[in-house]
């Protein structure tokens, strides 16, 4: 993933993003360490205050309800959350049926249509395929 | 960022990795957002301990020599530094020179293919045009 307009959100918007990123790595259960490292990076690309990762690392144990962050959540910044909890979701190779459900929540917040959403997982998947390709020819 | 191997490293390696990268950061002696972003998720993805984070941020104001970072960096977590400090020389848009001469420096120390600096900066342009493939998808979804 590269640098993107996550930034120039607000510290509020960027911390509400992380929740919901943390929300989705907890949805299939206790969190490994592949989903760690997939917040731990995303806090850190969206500059994410020190303090706030405290905050937001408390929510490993007890994820904040996902009704709770979208409350209210502006539908164009809601697009964003949604490609990134897209990509958080597929982490540990697959989408689980409590992530979906969490992701279609996601996608009504932001105005998305069921078909929307499908593409956009589409667009995750060719993402690992690019990802992979470094660490083939890396490897000769 | 996606499913990645850095966190898989040893402790040790995984911070020789983000010692390279805060090399990479300051080659320039300017430090873009972009850049910064770039180098914050990947200190992110690496797991660092607080201890670790405390010197690599130092690291980043009294920068390393690119010996200094080589010296430590091997195998796997050299190339994932080499990826990584692709990424980040290309996050504001250009590579330049000094950049460039770094990364084929490293290239040469892990002695990856003579062409694995030009494959890697390939890579990264695809990347980037992924990624806005994902904006014009978010775009495509408000009309």
């Amino acid at each position: 993933m590269f640098p993107d307009g996550l930034i120039h959100r607000s510290p509020q918007e960027r911390v509400r993003y992380a929740e919901i990123l943390v929300f989705i790595a907890a949805a299939d259960g206790e969190l490994v360490r592949e989903e760690i490292a997939m917040i731990e990076a995303m806090m850190g690309r969206a500059m994410i205050h020190p303090e706030s990762r405290i905050t937001v690392r408390g929510g490993f144990e007890q994820p904040i309800p996902l009704e709770q962050s979208l409350a209210d959540l502006d539908p164009v910044f809601a697009q964003l959350v949604l490609r990134d909890a897209a990509l958080v979701a597929a982490v540990d190779g697959d989408y689980d049926r409590k992530e979906l459900t969490a992701l279609r929540k996601i996608a009504k917040a932001a105005d998305v249509t069921p078909k929307q959403l499908s593409l956009l997982l589409d667009w995750v998947t060719k993402g690992w395929h690019w990802f992979e390709e470094a660490s083939v020819f890396l490897a000769k | 960022m996606l499913p990645d191997t850095v966190h898989k490293l040893p402790r040790e390696e995984r911070f020789a990795y983000a010692r390279l990268l805060a090399f990479m950061a300051r080659i320039d002696n300017e430090l873009t957002v972009d850049e910064m972003a770039m180098f914050e998720q990947r200190l992110g993805t690496a797991l660092l301990s607080p201890s670790q984070r405390e010197s690599i941020r130092d690291a980043l104001k009294n920068p390393p020599s690119l010996e200094e970072c080589l010296e430590d960096l091997s195998g796997e977590a050299g190339r994932l530094a080499l990826r990584d400090a692709v990424m980040m020389a290309a996050a504001d848009g250009t590579v330049d020179e000094d950049e460039r001469e770094a990364l084929e420096d490293i290239s040469e120390h892990l002695g990856l293919q003579e062409n694995a600096v030009e494959q890697l900066l390939n890579w990264t342009v695809k990347g980037y045009r992924w990624m806005k493939e994902g904006y014009e998808l978010l775009d495509s979804f408000e009309e």
